[in-house]
Parts: C-alpha cells; structure tokens; sequence
C-alpha cells in the first residue's frame, strides 16, 4: 500500500474525468437514444430503416472496434476537411475525450434506442386517448403524458446502459484519455506494482456503479410514489 | 482522404486469419463461463448464507468493474506476486491467451448467474407444487422440472450475453492477441487507413452476432417445440 503515496491525488484528478465523461456522453446517450425512438416510431419509411442499420450497426460491433474508428477516422477527416481550408495544416489533433465521449455516447445510444422505442410502445393509449379528448396538441401529449408515463418504464433497463456507459469508460484510455486507467499506467512505471495500481482503477470504478445504481433506485422509488397500489 | 477498396480486399484475409483466436476466445471462456455460471447459481440459490453471500459478492465485483480492468489485473497485475509466478497456474497466466479466456470467463461468469437465476425465478410455483404433490426431492424437483423451464426462459437473453462476450473478446487484443481486432490495429498502424480496415472488420463481426443470433434462435425453437405459441 505504500507504493500509492502520491498517486491518490492522480487517481483523483482521472476518477474527475471518469465522471466527466460519463455525464457528456450520458446526455448525448439520452439524446441519440431518444431521436433513434422517434424515428422507429416514426410513419416515414427512410427513418425507421436509418434508425434500424444504426441499432444494428452499434449493436453489433466491439464497442473498442468504435472508439478506435472514431478517434482515428475523426482524425483523417477533419484533417482532410482543414486541408481544403488551409493547405499548409499537416494534422488535425482529435481529443481523445471527445472521440471517446461521443463513440460511447452514439455505441449504448443504440441500446438506449431499443429500450425507449419499448417503453413509448408501453404507454398506455388509454392516457393518449385521454389527452387528446382534453385537446393537448401532439407536443403537449408528448411532454404531459408520454415522457411521464415512458420514463417509468424505461428506468430499468435505462439503468443498465447507464452502468454500461461508466464502465466503457475504461475503455477510452486505449485512445489516451488521462482517466484512471492511464493514471495506474504512468503509476505502475514508477512503483511497479500492476497488481495494486489496477485494483485501485477497479475500486474507483466499482464506486461509481455503485453510485449509480443505488441513484437508479431512488429515481424508481420516486417515480412509484404515485403509482403504488394502482394497476 | 479516399476510400481505398483494394486495401479491404487485401486486409480482410489478414483479418480472418486471427478469427480461430476469437472463436476460440469466445468457445472456452464461454463454456467455463457457463460452468462458472452455474456453479454461481447453485450458491444463490442453495438457501445457505455462508454460499449465498460471496456468490453474491463475486457478481456484485465482476459486474461493477469493466472488463478491461480485469483483463489488465490478471494480466499485468497477477505477476507482481511471487506466489503466482512459482505456482502450477503460471504456464496459463503467463501466456496472455490464458489471461484473456481466464478474465473473461470470471466476467461472463458473473453475468449469466444472473441470467440465469432470471429463469429460475420465472419457473411457475404451481410446477413446483405439482412436483411436491407427487413426491420429488428438492433435487429432482430441480432437475426435472426446474432446470428445463429456466434453460428455456433464459435462453434469450443469454444469447445476448454471448454477443457481448463475443463483443469483449476485442478488448484481448489490448494484451497483445492478435485476434481480428488486435491484426486490424497492427494494419491500421501500418496503413493509417481507420475507415477501411475498421469498418470491414465491424461488418465481419456483425456477420458473426448474426450468425450467433440465428443459431441461438434455433436452439429456441428447438427447446421450445412443446410449447405452444401463445397470441
């Protein structure tokens, strides 16, 4: 153990970036997850076959395959597009937060599609019908009636990407973001002791998971308050 | 920035070569997950808390790290003790092919216990109050009536974890396997082409979740063949 004196603070700082990452590509998540619903549910044919190769596509491939694809394609392109620009620029530099926030974000987004085009399909049409007898325009009942009544639904399985995301995480230090596991990386050159060094990485990452579920449970808890004995 | 179509042709054999490293990734620690799994639910379920309780904590670990971390423990990490490098395991946890099939089998061991107590949960009560009413043990009464339902409701939802695990056989490459992944990140260092090489591989693995998918839904067709299918 005394080989982390002096690291804590490191460890610290990525466990800092950890928590940043996940509430970027957390939002993004909720955002790609959402319009991925929308345009399953849609009527227009073009969108639900877009919608439908993305949940393959992201479902379907390794999510490191992704990171690395984004990080380094992101990097060719803008390249080339800087280069029509301005031809002297020799190299774009991506950052690896970014590339690795949005690959993520866009990889459990497409799960996150499944879940919320499930649980929009599980509101009950009784309440739409009620909200259009009241006169809500389309927007109204989406907002008063079927966000509420979907996000119930969706909580659980919306936790498991949630815990998905935190721990893929892990994986953007491939691209070399300075999150924990790049910190146990320059830790274990200088004390070299692996064995310690990821064990902490593992602690930090366990205590976010737990975190987040323990938040998943409280949220479930508080939007059964009003639901408890109907049915 | 081009798309060059001659360097797919050439790649792809390159990368199929390392397919038999990811299958066999993906067959053993998927079959002595499976073991691992069982062995896991056995104590969940057996009623004894001194079985119950590290069972339980084994898969709160196991789930709440990402698996990256646990590949690099095992790997990095094991060998920074004496103990390991002089015991009979070391020829396997020296080799990183033993690391990687070793990490992930206690991960996906983890995963399926789960699902797989799933399906016993979902095993109906008035089965079981038939097999008391006609004088099965506990253990036959698992045996016969309990193990055929819940293979049956878990299935689906294990082939999910296979794809996952399949999906995670990628991350070996991060321990220097030249499985598919880890031949296509040595090809991209080389040609600096991201687009081609990564995303004929990402259709590669697509075939294979396809492929997964259709043989689990078989072996569902097949388990269920008894039952009829309801509205």
């Amino acid at each position: 153990m005394d080989a982390l004196i002096g690291w804590w603070d490191d460890y610290f700082w990525g466990a800092v970036i950890v928590g940043k990452v996940f509430l970027c590509s957390l939002s993004l998540m909720i955002t790609f997850g959402l319009l991925g619903a929308m345009a399953k549910l849609s009527n227009s044919r073009i969108a639900q076959n877009l919608a439908g190769i993305y949940t393959v596509v992201f479902r379907g491939t390794p999510p490191i395959l992704i990171i690395l694809l984004f990080y380094f394609g992101s990097a060719i392109t803008l390249t080339a597009i800087a280069q029509i620009i301005d031809p002297e620029i020799k190299f774009v530099d991506v950052p690896p937060f970014w590339a690795g926030t949005i690959a993520i974000a866009v990889l459990v987004g497409s799960y996150a599609t499944e879940t919320f085009r499930g649980a929009f399909l599980g509101v009950n049409p009784g309440s739409i019908e009620a909200a259009r007898a009241l006169g809500m325009s389309n927007l109204q009942t989406f907002i008063y009636v079927r966000i509420p009544e979907m996000w119930r639904l969706a909580l659980p399985p919306f936790g498991n990407h949630m815990l998905s995301l935190i721990k893929d995480t892990a994986l953007i230090s491939i691209i070399g973001l300075n999150e924990t596991m790049f910190v146990a990386k320059q830790a274990i050159t200088v004390t070299g002791q692996p064995f310690t060094m990821y064990i902490v990485v593992g602690a930090i990452y366990l205590g976010f998971s737990t975190v987040v579920t323990v938040v998943v449970m409280g949220v479930e808890k508080f939007g059964e308050r009003t639901t408890v004995g109907a049915l | 920035m081009s798309f060059d179509l001659s360097l797919i042709v050439e790649s792809v054999p390159m990368m199929l070569a390392g397919i038999g490293i990811t299958l066999k990734l993906l067959v053993v620690s998927g079959l002595l997950g499976l073991m691992l799994a069982i062995c896991l639910l056995l104590m969940r379920i057996s009623g004894k808390w001194y079985l119950n309780i590290p069972a339980q904590i084994y898969i709160y670990i196991f789930r709440g790290t990402p698996i990256l971390v646990q590949i690099f423990i095992i790997y990095y990490g094991l060998p920074q003790f004496d103990a390991i490098r002089e015991s009979i395991f070391w020829p396997i946890l020296r080799e990183p092919t033993g690391c990687a099939i070793l990490a992930l089998t206690l991960n996906t061991g983890a995963y399926v216990s789960e699902i797989l107590r799933g399906g016993v949960l979902g095993v109906g009560k008035g089965l079981m109050e038939a097999g008391s009413a006609l004088g099965l043990s506990s253990r036959q009464k698992f045996i016969y009536i309990t193990a055929p339902i819940a293979t049956r409701l878990a299935l689906p939802a294990y082939s999910n974890d296979v794809i996952s695990l399949l999906k995670s056989t990628a991350l070996a490459s991060t321990i220097t396997i030249a499985d598919m992944t880890g031949i296509a990140r040595t090809i991209v260092a080389d040609t600096y082409a991201p687009y081609e090489i990564y995303m004929s591989l990402a259709v590669i693995y697509m075939i294979f979740t396809f492929g997964i998918q259709k043989l689990f839904g078989a072996i569902e067709r097949y388990l269920g063949r008894y039952t009829k299918r309801e509205g």
